[in-house]
């Protein structure tokens, strides 16, 4: 009866109502457009994830808070929405990382793994016993067919890829004004985290991953001597120490 | 009696400039009694990858049906074609699903990757029964004439052939190979994989 | 001992088995049908365990007119032959697997061609001009490398069948002394008297 996929008594919380909606659903995203907002811009030569991290008190240490993860070696995310959610997709999609890893021998691209995250958070909506994830995601990868591609992923399950999106509180005016400027993304996520960032904005309040594009050169060298060990990250975290520094820009 | 020897047959892959080739022979056997002079055990995976599966007769068409499965369900969901060295590594991690159970195949693998700069790189590999990869910079053999095989590769193979000239290396070493080893010839097949063509040519071999 | 054998020719399979039902040094039986007939244009000669030889042939028999049921469709012979050969694949790797050898005869609607099958108990399967299964392969098939010809009629290739049924009885200790032979074409299957 414990089962996920419930035993035949047991039934799903996530049913239509008589209007057609899934109001379970539309309950999670309001769950998300409550979180802190994050955002994520493409550009040209990589892509910038960020996102506020506010603690409810000062005297939580925030340099053990983590927002933005690694999934893989070129891939990251972010989340807007229910923190220990976030970390149940966060462990699934590094299980399914290395999974991918264990047959094929190199990391998923980037589509690959938001498709695996889109079917496990669709499975919730589908399911008896369970409740949909209360997160929005932004999945930031790099890979050699598509380049550096941003997702974005919805309790519902559906994705799209985006030049650059915002999720949480403060989407809506986020994304108007991202619509209005798209060129140093750094900066440009900076500035839009500051749209509406109630305090101060600080290293200590901000995570910031990126995804920077490999040159051909290094994408040869890295095939060419594989004994040589890991290739380098494509997805990285900024460093409080690198925050500071573009903060003070 | 070996059942890596019940059926008979033998691979060969190659490395030459920009491209790769890759032969077999057509032999089926039941021990010593040949059955069948037109035994294909290399399959096209892609436009550029080409599998040779020596070994037991019935786990040919399984693990072929296997990998064709999995490598259409790749290109599906990843909308691209695989390249080779990730092919490589599929063979290898199906094979090693069936660590206590294996099939008596020692696949052969050979194509042409991909280079970030839109070149091509040849590709060859070899596995045993459960899975090991054997990366070679020359040549892979496999099959009941592997030893003799190898003696011929070394012999013949030198680095940079041409098509044509890898065509014949190839050639002449797999069938000097078979003509040695009492389960292995009857004709063979020979793939030569390049940038814009694949060459397929099947040789007449004696029938003895 | 069991020996089945077939050729094919011009537009037509030939299937001969011998009729011998045994059981250790005692023949039970010498009007047994071992050749079964699949569909219109399908047939298998079936040699092996003889308890495994009854229940795969029937298995097979019931599977392939369940799949013409459903899609009111019949497999062609290639597909057909496929399809035994999974089934006797997946069996050898089970708790306990049918030990059954079949030579499958077929005529291909569709293209018009004849096409033979030799699959043994493994699921081994390869698509052959002649072929045989027992003892009898020992002499036959040399004499049918020296003998048979794609294109010759039936007449000319019951003579064939008739040198190597001959060879056998002539050289096999064990030789059986009937054989039953049908053969496939584009009219569908028929016996015929040898």
């Amino acid at each position: 009866m414990a089962s996920a996929n419930g035993g035949a008594y047991s039934y799903s919380l996530t049913v239509f109502s008589p209007s057609g909606k899934l109001v379970q659903i539309e309950h999670a995203l309001a769950a998300v457009s409550q979180g802190t907002t994050s955002l994520g811009i493409k550009a040209s030569n990589g892509i910038v994830i960020a996102t506020e991290k506010k603690s409810s008190s000062i005297l939580i240490d925030d340099s053990m808070v983590d927002k933005v993860a690694v999934i893989c070696p070129n891939i990251g995310i972010v989340y807007s929405g229910m923190g220990p959610d976030f970390r149940i997709l966060v462990n699934k999609a590094r299980k399914s990382a290395q999974s991918y890893f264990k047959v094929y021998g190199e990391y998923p691209p980037t589509r690959v793994l938001t498709q695996e995250i889109a079917t496990v958070m669709q499975e919730a909506t589908q399911s008896g016993g369970v409740r949909p994830y209360g997160v929005s995601l932004l999945v930031a990868g790099w890979d050699i067919n598509r380049g550096p591609t941003l997702y974005q992923v919805d309790p519902s399950g559906s994705f799209w890829a985006w030049k650059a999106s915002a999720i949480g509180k403060n989407m809506v005016n986020a994304k108007t004004f991202l619509e209005k400027r798209i060129e140093d993304a750094i900066h440009t996520a900076l500035l839009t985290l500051k749209e509406g960032f109630e305090g101060q904005m600080t290293e200590k309040t901000i995570e910031i991953g990126v995804v920077t594009v490999p040159t051909t050169d290094e994408l040869e060298h890295a095939k060419t001597s594989p004994e040589t060990g890991r290739p380098k990250p494509t997805f990285r975290k900024l460093t409080e120490e690198e925050v500071r520094d573009y903060l003070a820009l | 009696m070996s059942i890596m020897e019940l059926n008979g047959g033998s691979v060969i892959a190659m490395v030459g400039k920009d491209c790769v080739a890759i032969a077999s022979d057509l032999r089926l056997g039941n021990q010593a009694l040949g059955l069948s002079s037109n035994f294909q055990r290399i399959f096209p995976v892609t436009d550029r990858i080409y599998v040779g599966l020596p070994g037991l007769g019935t786990d040919v068409h399984t693990l072929w049906e296997k990998f064709r499965f999995r490598v259409n369900m790749y290109t599906i969901k990843e909308e691209r074609e695989i390249e080779p060295e990730t092919f490589a590594h599929l063979v290898s991690s199906t094979l090693y699903e069936h660590r206590f159970g294996p099939y008596f195949i020692e696949p052969v693998i050979a194509g042409l990757a991909k280079t970030p700069s839109g070149g091509v790189k040849p590709f060859i590999a070899a596995t045993d029964l459960i899975g090991c990869l054997n990366f070679a910079k020359d040549f892979v053999v496999a099959g009941t004439a592997s030893s003799k095989l190898f003696g011929m590769a070394e012999g013949l193979w030198e680095p940079d052939l041409e098509p044509e000239d890898l065509f014949e290396t190839i050639s002449q070493a797999l069938m000097n190979a078979v003509d040695r080893d009492a389960y292995s010839g009857w004709g063979c097949v020979v793939h030569v994989i390049t940038k814009d063509k694949i060459v397929t040519r099947t040789l007449k071999g004696r029938m003895d | 001992m069991e020996t089945s054998f077939a050729i094919t020719g011009k537009g037509y399979v030939l299937v001969a088995a011998d009729t011998t039902a045994a059981r250790s040094i005692v023949k039970m039986k010498t009007d047994e049908d071992k050749i079964k007939i699949l569909s219109p244009h399908l047939l298998m000669a079936y040699s092996g365990e003889p308890g495994d030889t009854i229940q795969f042939s029937e298995y097979v028999e019931r599977n392939i007119r369940l799949y013409q049921i459903r899609n009111t469709l019949t497999l062609g012979p290639s597909a057909a032959a496929s399809w035994i050969r999974r089934s006797l694949a997946d069996s050898i790797r089970s708790r306990r697997p049918y030990a059954v050898n079949l030579l499958v005869g077929g005529y291909d609607t569709s293209s018009h061609t004849p096409e033979l099958y030799w699959i043994d108990y493994l699921g081994t399967l390869t698509k052959i001009p002649f072929g045989a299964h027992g003892y009898g392969s020992y002499f036959a098939l040399s004499l049918l490398d020296r003998y048979h010809d794609p294109e010759a009629s039936l007449e000319e290739g019951i003579a064939t069948l008739k040198r190597c049924l001959d060879e056998v009885a002539k050289r096999l200790v064990v030789s059986p002394g009937k054989y039953l032979v049908k053969v496939v074409d584009k009219d569908g299957v028929r016996e015929i008297e040898i």
